[in-house]
């Protein structure tokens, strides 16, 4: 061994921490900050005081309007827009998260030509709008219809510039696509009332509501709007003479977040669930639950109905014939029912209607309106042309603009292979997807946030998207660039200079409609509103008797099948590029970061696969592999499989991520005859998930409509709470005191407060590792807990409820902080000093709600996500303990406006994210101080619902927990 | 034994290092900052008497006082007075196409991240400017009159009996 200079270990680390400290000594007095003058003041800004714009959201079709929160000219949060009927103020998930797609840090940031080695080489605007407008001008020399359009619908403006565009170039081949379209539903309304509109639903109308496969607190049509129905349907109240709540049957094969919230699931087979419905009609009829006045044939409709007796429909589905009777009873006795149905055949959707229409439902609980809006979407049958015109060589230079085709379109459409006999495709989006991987030309598009826009989701309602900021990136709106092309035609006499233009020259047009005010004062009063909103009226119904002709019901199901879903978050797949959506987990499997094939234990014992193991599901169509999830939550013999991951580009939180289930789908369908067996492989599927089961304890509680209505209150297995019990004074509260009241009941788990929190709270994702490791942020979450088996029926189907900090009086995190990090604010919030914290975690260790989050990694946003920071609220950093402040920010920024206006703080002035979010207003925030505070009037009008969670520990939460209801398996 | 003198000289420049790095808190109110523009506080505010908030008008209704606008600048001097180094003030305001941030004030005062400072509730309280910020008006470049610690704010907030919640500035 040699000697080595004498010198140990521990010198060591001090010779190195002077040389540390001494080269930190001249730089530790950073550059003094920069002020920054405007030249001229913007009027509307004021450094540190929010500013608000009401625009629309572009995540999926519902169309909700957006109320966007500015700081200093860049967007920090979207909340729903109060005026707009659809979202009334609140926005889901998907739609708040749409911040992370317009300052996601993979967004294309220059337009980009790939070269004839596929590489990529930056190019400046001029030249790509020369080459491109060369392209089009040589395609359409060569011949009539050889430009396409093929883009996302992104409203009625758009549409018309995108026509506009072909037309300059002498071609009418624009496709508005939507991988998640209702197209069944359409065929439905067309056979049975000739119209292809799509129908509004009042569910809070209906006394029974069943859903045929619509997961509509989901993604299914509108599903804020429908949330907010349904949690109105459940809230209970007289009826009958006694108290009640609606009843909701689902029928299909996986227990998702809306068949969880509904009084039973009745599981089939994928494609079963049409075979359900009609049989349910032939109940109806045999046992006349009709009106008279329909308009139906009942002799065409029994005979339409005859291949449907329940015992024949038993005998095929393997539902009970007692079920189908009874769902047939309730439905036809209710006063008011409503069926609705989201499956991929039109037969179901066809069924519901008329399940509607002959129990005389139709103007009350359903209904079609005057002036519905043109179709936005193409139907499948235009796409598929458009597919095959690319196919047979018949299209020189294709736009896309959207929808991502190549990742959406089903494997049978062989979409991939059609664009490349296209010899120029131009990509005009954010985050480079697989699309944009086959395209020659690439264009950074500006996000919807930042361009102007409007939708029209249905009758009487336009909403006017304007952008909220300027572009983060060196991007151009789609329609100038579509316009600019146009115009760059020889042939183009266009009438807009720009999209803005167009939209402002189309809503100007409005401006006579709207009760002849002057333009300009509209064009504003538009602005302000966030859209043009009116009451319309029922459309005058008239059926086609022909249309009551049943499908042959189908005979056999297959052995196995796959049945694939939208994902809450991920939808299509376009939520995928957003690390909050990812790290969200899905409410019913608690998953994050992955797909997962969700199977029942039976169909796992016949695979001979465990939870984690990979199995490979292949189609007709394709194959794709996933981990297995083993849950009783789909019927045996079905794998379900979320789409929306499995993006092999899409940036760098969406690629890699999971598979592509629209993969081994055909076109339009949503399940098929699969087969499937164990690679051998195994991934660990990652949640933040504790325990399913809530081994007695009082965390989420629930009762029966019954004991409501009699008064009685369950008491939980959990040790007797003898009442709070003081061992030291009781705390005082001179001015308020926080408190929350949170109805379980209403809350579907959709984790809009999640997202909404993230946002609002500079809460930062972690990771999949990092969620494996137990290190998520979330402050607010959705806990998830199966009934034991021996008490399923009474019990809901899932017990689902927020958890938080609940703020607690008798903090266990409070007196063990060696520092004071952890104390008790004088209104009653457990406060945390991130500056005093020097993370010994002990405050979280002795948390037994499992509400504090530690910092164990410098956090980390990208730029330029960090620009979506909220500058109200400090940002963490390595080493520190955060937690739920019940937004400490905005108590403070109501209290100093109270404060300098003289006056006091008024009930409601202070609304927290969670709150704000929820589109079942699930969550009410207050004073506990003042007994007529909307939160404590809600704990007084539901004494019976009360409960706090884990209430024999004695923590004295400032949190009243709501019990959720449900209606006992087997009682009427 | 000449190791441990070494081993012992080391610590104590350790120590040192660490007293000196420690108390040197980046966020301190900084007095030797030169700014782009020789500005005198001591002609506007003080000869002149123009009221803090004729140019600092955000102070009353946000958490930020406001840097004056250029145009705010040229409202009262017009274009003519062209000495004094105002240069950076008539070009931003002349050039058609001004050089982008032209001007940039350097900070004198400055908080840690983890406070929060709101200006509106202390000038609804009617504290006047010259409580944090000293004498401006006597100032020709404003140098920090106090430095503003956790145990400045407190004092005040206990005189006037203020909130003392850490969690009104801390979160």
């Amino acid at each position: 061994m040699r000697e080595g200079p004498s010198i140990s270990r521990r010198s060591f680390i001090k010779l190195a921490a002077t040389a540390g400290a001494a080269a930190a000594i001249p730089g530790c007095e950073p550059a003094a900050r920069k002020l920054i003058p405007y030249v001229v003041p913007d009027e509307n800004v004021i450094p540190g005081v929010p500013s608000f714009f009401a625009t629309t959201c572009s995540e999926c079709p519902a169309g909700c309007g957006v109320v966007a929160r500015i700081r200093e000219g860049r967007v920090v949060k979207l909340e729903g827009n109060p005026a707009d009927p659809i979202g009334q103020g609140s926005l889901c998930a998907r739609g708040q998260a749409a911040l992370q797609g317009l300052y996601n840090p993979d967004r294309l940031a220059r337009p980009q030509v790939r070269g004839g080695d596929g590489a990529l080489r930056s190019v400046s605007w001029d030249e790509a709008g020369k080459m491109l407008g060369d392209r089009l001008a040589a395609a359409s020399h060569a011949g009539r219809d050889r430009v396409a359009f093929f883009g996302s619908p992104q409203g009625p403006t758009l549409r018309k510039i995108a026509l506009a565009f072909v037309g300059a170039y002498g071609s009418s081949r624009a496709i508005f696509y939507e991988a998640i379209n209702q197209e069944p539903a359409r065929v439905a309304a067309k056979t049975l009332f000739g119209r292809r509109a799509l129908p509004s639903y009042r569910i809070d109308q209906a006394e029974v509501l069943i859903s045929f496969g619509a997961d509509f607190l989901e993604t299914w049509q509108s599903p804020v709007e429908l949330a907010r129905q349904y949690s109105l349907f459940r809230t209970p109240h007289e009826r009958h003479g006694t108290l009640a709540i609606g009843r909701a049957t689902y029928v299909g094969p996986r227990l998702g977040m809306t068949a969880s919230k509904c009084d039973d699931w009745i599981a089939t087979a994928p494609g079963a669930e049409a075979d359900v419905a009609w049989s349910v009609l032939n109940v109806l009829i045999k046992q006349r639950w009709v009106t008279q006045n329909s308009g139906l044939d009942l002799a065409a409709l029994t005979r339409a109905v005859a291949n449907f007796d329940p015992a024949a429909t038993s005998a095929r589905t393997g539902v009970p014939v007692e079920t189908i009777t009874r769902l047939g009873e309730t439905f036809g006795k209710a006063d008011g029912a409503l069926a609705i149905a989201g499956t991929d055949d039109s037969s179901a959707h066809l069924a519901a209607m008329i399940l509607n229409a002959v129990t005389g439902n139709f103007g009350k609980t359903v209904m079609f309106l005057e002036g519905s809006p043109a179709e936005e979407t193409s139907t499948p049958d235009e796409v598929d042309a458009a597919v095959d015109a690319m196919r047979g060589g018949k299209i020189d230079a294709l736009f896309i603009a959207g929808g991502n085709p190549v990742f959406t379109m089903p494997a049978s459409a062989r979409i991939a292979e059609a664009i490349r006999k296209v010899p120029f495709v131009v990509w005009a989006g954010g985050v480079p997807e697989e699309t944009a991987a086959m395209a020659n030309l690439l264009l950074p598009a500006h996000h919807p946030l930042e361009s102007w826009r409007d939708t029209a989701p249905r009758a009487g309602i336009r909403g006017l998207g304007q952008p909220v900021m300027q572009p983060v990136f060196d991007s151009k709106p789609v329609g100038d660039i579509l316009l600019a092309a146009a115009a760059g035609s020889s042939s183009a006499k266009l009438p807009w200079a720009s999209a803005a233009d167009a939209v402002k020259a189309e809503w100007l047009a409005l401006a006579p409609k709207a009760g002849g005010a002057d333009p300009e004062d509209f064009w504003v009063s538009v602005r302000r509103e966030g859209g043009l909103f009116e009451e319309q009226h029922l459309a005058a119904l008239s059926l086609d008797a022909s249309a009551l002709k049943a499908p042959a019901p189908v005979a056999a199901q297959p052995e196995l099948s796959v049945y694939a879903y939208p994902h809450l978050f991920l939808y299509d797949g376009r939520g995928a590029d957003k690390p909050w959506l990812q790290e969200l987990p899905e409410p019913v499997t608690q998953i994050v970061w992955d797909s997962w094939a969700e199977i029942h234990p039976e169909t796992a014992r016949k695979l001979g696969v465990a939870r984690d193991d990979i199995i490979e599901i292949k189609t007709e169509h394709g194959a794709i592999e996933a981990p297995v999830l083993v849950e009783s939550t789909v019927r045996p013999g079905v794998i379900a499989v979320p789409l929306g991951q499995g993006h092999r580009a899409y940036g760098r939180y969406a690629k890699d991520v999971g598979a592509n289930a629209w993969a081994i789908l055909a076109a339009g369908a949503t399940s098929a005859a699969a087969t499937a067996r164990a690679t051998g492989k195994t991934r660990t599927l990652v949640s933040p998930l504790g325990k399913s089961d809530m081994m007695g304890r009082s965390i989420v509680e629930a009762m029966s409509i019954d004991q409501l209505a009699r008064g009685v209150v369950p008491r939980s297995e959990a040790e007797e709470v003898t009442g709070p019990f003081e061992m030291y004074p009781p705390w005082k509260y001179p001015g308020h005191k926080w408190g929350m009241t949170i109805d379980v009941n209403a809350c579907t788990g959709c984790s809009a407060c999640v997202t909404a929190c993230y946002a609002e709270n500079n809460v930062p994702t972690v990771g999949k590792d990092g969620v494996d490791n137990g290190r998520i942020m979330s402050w607010i979450r959705i806990e998830r807990y199966f009934p034991p088996a021996a008490e399923a029926a009474q019990a809901p189907q899932l017990y689902l409820a927020p958890m938080l900090c609940q703020q607690c009086d008798h903090a266990p995190c409070e007196p063990v902080c060696p520092v004071f990090a952890s104390y008790h604010t004088e209104e009653g919030l457990n406060g945390q000093v991130y500056n005093r914290c020097v993370g010994t975690r002990y405050c979280e260790n002795n948390c037994p709600y499992k509400v504090r989050r530690f910092n164990w990694f410098v956090p980390e946003w990208p730029a330029p996500l960090n620009l979506q920071l909220n500058p109200d609220v400090t940002v963490r950093g390595v080493g520190v303990m955060e937690k739920c402040t019940f937004c400490v920010q905005r108590i403070q920024f109501a209290e100093l406006n109270a404060k300098t206006e003289d006056r006091e703080l008024r009930d409601g002035e202070v609304v927290t994210a969670c709150q704000q979010a929820c589109p079942t207003r699930a969550i009410t925030f207050g004073d506990s101080n003042d007994p007529a505070s909307a939160m404590m009037r809600r704990r007084e009008d539901n004494k019976l619902r009360n409960y706090r969670a884990l209430e024999e520990l004695n923590t004295q939460p400032a949190i009243t927990y709501l019990r959720d209801l449900y209606r006992e398996k087997g009682k009427a | 034994m000449n190791r441990i003198v070494l081993v012992l000289a080391l610590s104590m420049l350790v120590l040192g290092g660490a007293v000196i790095a420690l108390s040197q808190r980046p966020w301190a109110p900084r007095a030797d900052v030169v700014q782009p523009i020789p500005f005198s506080h001591r002609v506007h505010a003080g000869v002149n008497q123009i009221p803090c908030m004729y140019c600092h008008a955000d102070a009353g209704r946000s958490s930020e006082p406001g840097i004056p606008a250029v145009a705010k600048c040229v409202g009262c001097h017009g274009n003519r007075i062209a000495g004094g180094g105002i240069q950076p003030v008539t070009r931003a305001w002349t050039d058609d196409t001004p050089a982008a941030f032209e001007i940039q004030w350097n900070r004198v005062y400055t908080l840690p991240d983890f406070v929060r400072f709101t200006h509106r509730p202390h000038i609804h309280a009617g504290l006047p400017c010259q409580t944090c910020h000293g004498p401006v008006q006597t100032m020709d470049r404003v140098v920090p009159a106090f430095e503003i610690n956790m145990g400045f704010c407190v004092d005040c907030h206990t005189e006037k009996k203020a909130t003392l919640d850490c969690v009104g500035c801390h979160h």
